[in-house]
């Protein structure tokens, strides 16, 4: 057991501290200037002491002082997106990092607190009438749980914030500590009022209340941070008593019984916690007699400063280091690998402590220790989460390559953007980003010209301000961020710093596992912050001082002799204004004044409905066409409440004619590979035509296991409905959005296709992916059906159309395309012998798609050929505008796979091989970014086709000239770039491998 | 929480003549919809000697701001020569750029301003009286000092609807509400080092 305290740490109470799940940070809350602080730190430098000597590796990563008074808690959730924070404003606050912007300073203070990692506040939830005291995440993450010194414990919907689940109320102290049971089943909270409480999870109602271990505790601990062991069975206590002396109460899962404590410390237990790992005993040179059973570990902090760590296989405690602090332990972290903890003090210092595996013993792996909760708890929710993904093992060298690739490629990329923004923000604060060739600056320039002002009914002048990124998403458009570049040495340092994630610590006064003294506190207080203003005064000082010769030069004070007298204006900076004018003035104006100016409708400050009712007048006299801030105006999402469809069987449809004319002419026959279809002949016969419904679900005839569930219209973006089609095969999902209403259905094992109010016919693959542009049919669809690779469609004859041909054009592969005056046009497909639909100016899909994080690079967006002759360039405004309809993710992910299917579709008919690859790629980077692993599969497999001959194999090596294989070699360093999908590389790498040994 | 925060000021057309128009372009993010307006001033201060030479040259009411990131261009005229004392136009002084809600201060921006002429004449022999029109005003846009006051951004209330109550300084009381209890001081107050109920 090693112990390193950094110095760099030091500062006011800590009351909190977490490690992030991945660890590479950890979070502090606690007291800070004027307000709760939380800050986020690099783990690196408190791992390794070259990295916390390294002056250019940030230790500080991020801080928060929005909390208005001290935080008690700080707890990431086990997926590591979130950050909760709790304090004594009676908030608590969610944070989640902003990844699309980067390094940025706060505004006003030396460039040395850059916040390397933006943090935002997503959510802010309050409830509680008093201080809020410790905050737990459910083992999902799908619960938040906070308690209070208002005696409440509240469980927030964190799939929803700031939705309340439940106040649990029963305790009649202040509740100062919560755990979760690691399967999820309860949850227990301690308090000041001598109890422990066991709460149910499924109905949120107490399960037991345990008092007799606290009978003799006095409420003086700040915390009573209890824990629960990570296989279920243990639930250890803060602050109880047993024989007047302080312990941590033991007790058991099964029957709640209070046999067993840890007992030792000299004063009150503040905290207990867990290791998250399972151990077992090592193994030495395979002489093990007896397999041991697994136990678990917990460390034990307490306010006579000392902490103890306890092996539940061992009578006494494994290590005892007295006298850690100068005050009271307040928290402690393990890090996710358990060999090693993070402890925080009222003092203000953090503590490491590095154990050995030869300490501590083997962890089980993550699966082990699943599998004895699924034994002992049946299923559990500790589910594989994402984080636990970063952890995988990269099986495959080749992937290996790929991810260092693209490591590096990242970091040449930053450094690069570093250099030239460090090269540009030396001269001027102008930014040299580009966006379609337009700089940043221009664009600002721009927008400004369109800065709104207008007069308030007392006259006075109101901007309406310019929205440039919204915060809900932490999706900033990088066009617009405000971010000051780092120094491309620190970020380089950073990035390895982050890469090399080795647990070490080089703390030379390690001694074995007993008794470790306390560690050299001196030097650290010399290492006090100067204030705020003596940074300034000496930035101020420096500035002019180094800047002094160019004479004639920007935005620098000359002469230094002209300093000193700057000084007379320090207290113009700190002090707020005493009633300048406007408001403060009208408030400090007596009553007779008031009354006088409520008479005249002016006071506007004072008198919410007047400010209200002048507010809305202005906005009234905003010019309806301001196109960049249509942001603000967001529209709303006019989601209907879909119909609760009846779950089980679905019924067979019995709604279509039970008659079925298959004709097959000689061109159809022509080519059986795909799809058959034929309009109905002109027969006198009058056919039904099916009506629209909200909702239908079939059953596929030849494959019973297969259900087709069609929800119309079920949401509405951008003023379009969608419609939902949703295919089940053997619990295999798929869905997709159309954005007509769906009239009939049919599928086999390999293709469904649907039939649309529209008059058009689209087919897709068994993974869902469209395999043709929209077929046009001539007259209202009648009937559909489908066999294995054939399908009938049946129309009813029924002419009329209003539009006109605007344009048509052959492309250079002789395809005739015809455009139509409502935006439409339209393809020949010569195979099928019909038209399919190509381009749509109103589609609303490519309004809603957005695929930027998949889009190769700025200029690659333009690609030309014949689909972005017919279509135009995409423009800008559909992706922005993608932002403003505030669609569920859910949502936007299928309109953005139908349109980029789409986009495929048309690109193959319409034989422009350059833009199918161009379409194909951007497709592929955005299934692999998405995690849509079926599609990706499939579109894999069909591009490698049989990896050994057969005779019968209708596969094409070919498609629009392009070879197949090659573009999968293309595709695969895209998938190799997300973990996840490692077995589908290794795969079809090694295919591609054997087939080009052949 | 503070609910807004200001994340830049950019100082625009920097240095100019003293009599054009001051631009700044704030940048800044609402954390949460404010259901009023801010209140934006730019205070030209005259003289360090005090503050009756300060001059508030333009406010300006920004809203609505929904949650997000906003940007603005606040211009204001130049100070009135004839309100700076003579003695105070050449050299160092300070602009202030203020921002209230619901008549409370809770960010104040100050930059210092240096007065010169550019004639390498006239800064060697400057007229007694000062010449504005040769003069030229060098904002220190690289220094900016950001001070922040807590305000209750709920406004105060109570004291709003009740006028009777209304204290002179709501922002005085209400920082000192703000501050925590729990300072260093009376974090010892918790923990008495002799604290004998568990021994």
């Amino acid at each position: 057991c090693m112990l390193h305290v950094p110095t760099w740490l030091l500062g006011k109470p800590i009351f909190s501290v977490d490690i992030h799940p991945d660890g590479t940070k950890f979070a502090t809350g606690g007291q800070g200037q004027d307000s709760g602080k939380v800050v986020i730190w690099s783990m690196a430098p408190v791992l390794k002491e070259e990295d916390e000597k390294n002056e250019n590796i940030p230790k500080m990563l991020c801080q928060m002082d929005n909390h208005l008074a001290c935080v008690n808690c700080v707890r990431w959730s086990n997926n590591g997106v979130y950050l909760a924070s709790g304090g004594d404003d009676k908030l608590i606050m969610v944070w989640k990092r902003a990844a699309y912007i980067g390094p940025s300073t706060v505004f006003g203070s030396s460039s040395k607190l850059a916040n390397v990692e933006q943090w935002r506040c997503v959510s802010i939830l309050r409830s509680h009438s008093g201080d809020v005291m410790d905050v737990a995440w459910s083992p999902h993450d799908a619960w938040l749980a906070s308690c209070s010194v208002d005696n409440t414990v509240v469980i927030w919907n964190a799939v929803k914030f700031p939705e309340i689940l439940a106040t649990l109320k029963g305790h009649s102290g202040l509740v100062k500590g919560l755990t979760w049971d690691p399967v999820g089943k309860y949850i227990a909270s301690q308090a000041d009022d001598r109890s422990l409480k066991v709460w149910r999870t499924m109905d949120w109602q107490l399960e037991t209340s345990i008092t007799k271990p606290f009978d003799e505790c006095g409420g003086t601990t700040h915390v009573l941070r209890l824990s629960w062991s990570p296989d279920g069975h243990y639930l250890v206590s803060a602050h109880a008593m047993n024989n007047s002396g302080p312990t941590a109460q033991i007790i058991e899962r099964d029957g709640w019984k209070t046999n067993m404590d840890f007992v030792g410390h000299r004063k009150a237990v503040t905290v207990v916690k867990f290791n998250p790992k399972i151990f077992k005993k090592k193994q030495k040179n395979g002489s093990s007699t007896k397999p041991s059973c697994p136990y678990c570990c917990c460390a034990v902090g307490s306010k006579d400063r000392s902490l103890s760590v306890w092996l539940t296989c061992l009578k006494r405690p494994l290590v005892v280091i007295h006298e850690l602090f100068d005050k009271s332990i307040m928290d402690i972290s393990w890090t996710l690998n358990g060999l090693g903890i993070l402890v925080c003090s009222m003092d203000g210092s953090v503590a490491f402590l590095d154990f050995s595996q030869d300490e501590l013993g083997d962890p089980l792996s993550e699966e082990e220790k699943s599998n004895i909760h699924q034994s002992t708890y049946g299923k559990s929710l500790a589910i594989m989460t994402e984080a636990q993904l970063s952890t995988t093992i990269i099986e495959n060298p080749e992937m290996l390559k790929y991810q260092q690739r693209q490591q590096q490629q990242q970091m040449e990329q930053k450094n690069a953007a570093i250099r030239e923004a460090a090269g540009t923000a030396m001269s001027a604060p102008k930014v040299a980003s580009m966006v379609n060739g337009e700089s940043l600056e221009d664009i600002r320039k721009n927008l400004l010209k369109k800065q709104v002002e207008t007069r308030t009914a007392d006259g006075r002048r109101r901007i309406t301000p310019l929205c440039i990124a919204q915060l809900d998403t932490g999706d900033f458009s990088t066009a617009f961020f405000n971010s000051i570049p780092i120094s491309g040495s620190l970020a380089g340092s950073m990035m390895s710093s982050q890469s090399n994630q080795q647990l070490m610590s080089l703390d030379s006064n390690a001694t074995n596992s007993l008794g470790i003294s306390k560690p050299s506190l001196e030097p650290l207080a010399a290492s006090i912050k100067p204030t705020d203003d003596a940074v300034n005064k000496d930035g101020v000082n420096a500035t002019s001082a180094s800047a002094a010769p160019p004479v004639s030069s920007s935005s620098v004070l000359t002469t230094p002799s002209k300093i000193e007298p700057m000084k007379a204006f320090d207290s113009r900076f700190t002090e707020r204004s005493k009633a300048t004018s406007g408001t403060s003035a009208v408030i400090n104006t007596n009553q007779t004044a008031i009354d006088r100016l409520k008479d005249q409708n002016l006071i506007k400050e004072n008198k919410p409905k007047d400010i209200l009712e002048s507010s809305s007048d202005s906005e009234e006299k905003i010019p309806a066409t301001k196109p960049l801030s249509l942001p603000k105006r967001k529209l709303e999402l006019e989601a209907e409440i879909v119909e609760k469809k009846k779950k089980g069987r679905p019924r067979k449809d019995s709604r279509l004619v039970p008659v079925t004319l298959t004709v097959q002419s000689p061109a159809a026959l022509a080519s059986e590979k795909d799809a058959t279809c034929i309009s109905a002949p002109a027969l006198a016969l009058k056919l039904p035509t099916p009506i629209p419904q909200k909702s239908f679900t079939l059953q596929v005839s030849s494959d019973p296991s297969m259900y087709i569930e069609v929800e119309n219209e079920m949401t509405t973006v951008g003023g379009s409905r969608l419609s939902r089609l949703k295919c089940n095969r053997e619990g295999k999902e798929w869905e997709t959005v159309l954005t007509s209403r769906i009239l009939t259905a049919a599928g086999s094992c390999d293709v469904v296709s649907v039939a649309c109010e529209k008059r058009t016919l689209s087919v897709f693959s068994a993974c869902g992916r469209r395999l043709l542009p929209p077929i046009i049919l001539h007259s209202p669809i009648s009937a559909l059906h489908c066999t294995v690779l054939n399908y009938a469609v049946m129309t009813a004859n029924k002419h009329g159309s209003d539009t006109s041909v605007s344009q048509i054009l052959l492309t250079q592969h002789g395809i005739p395309v015809m455009s139509l005056s409502d935006g439409k046009a339209y393809c020949f497909n010569p195979s099928l012998s019909t038209w399919n639909l190509v381009s749509d100016k109103q589609d609303s899909l490519a309004q809603c798609a957005d695929y930027r994080n998949s889009l190769p690079s700025q200029e690659a967006m333009l690609c030309s050929g014949p689909l972005a002759i017919i279509q135009g360039r995409t423009s800008n405004s559909g992706r922005q505008a993608a932002r403003l309809f505030s669609m569920p993710h859910l949502v936007q992910q299928e309109t953005t796979l139908a349109y980029l299917e789409n986009q495929i579709a048309a690109a193959l008919m319409l034989q422009s091989s350059h833009e199918y690859r161009h379409w194909l790629l951007i497709y592929a980077r955005y299934l692999v970014n998405e995690g849509f692993e079926y599609r990706l599969r499939e579109l894999c497999k069909d591009l490698l086709g049989p990896v050994h001959y057969s005779a019968g194999s209708q596969w094409e090596s070919t498609v629009v000239g392009l070879r197949k294989r090659e573009l999968l070699k293309e595709l695969l360093p895209v998938i190799g770039q997300n973990l996840r999908f490692q077995r589908l590389f290794t795969e079809y790498q090694e295919q591609l491998d054997i087939l080009r040994d052949k | 929480m503070s609910r807004v925060s200001v994340l830049g000021v950019s100082v625009l057309e920097n240095p100019s003549p003293f009599g054009r128009p001051l631009r700044f372009q704030v940048q800044f993010e609402c954390g949460e919809a404010l259901p009023r307006d801010l209140e934006w001033k730019i205070i030209y201060v005259g003289s360090a000697e005090s503050e009756e030479y300060d001059q508030v040259l333009d406010s300006v009411l920004v809203g609505p701001v929904p949650a997000g990131r906003h940007m603005f261009v606040f211009e204001a005229e130049a100070p009135n020569p004839s309100l700076i004392p003579e003695s105070d136009a050449v050299g160092v002084t300070v602009v202030l750029i203020t921002c209230t809600y619901l008549g409370q201060e809770f960010i104040r921006v100050g930059y210092y301003v240096n007065n010169e002429y550019t004639d390498p004449e006239l800064r060697e022999n400057p007229p007694l009286k000062p010449d504005f029109s040769q003069l030229q005003r060098n904002i220190l846009a690289s220094n900016p000092r950001v001070t922040r006051f807590h305000i209750n951004w709920d406004g105060p209330s109570d004291q709003m609807e009740d006028i009777e109550n209304v204290d002179p300084e709501p922002e005085g009381v209400l920082s000192a509400s703000c501050t925590s209890a729990k300072g260093p001081g009376t974090a010892l107050g918790i923990l008495p080092e002799n604290s004998m109920d568990c021994m």
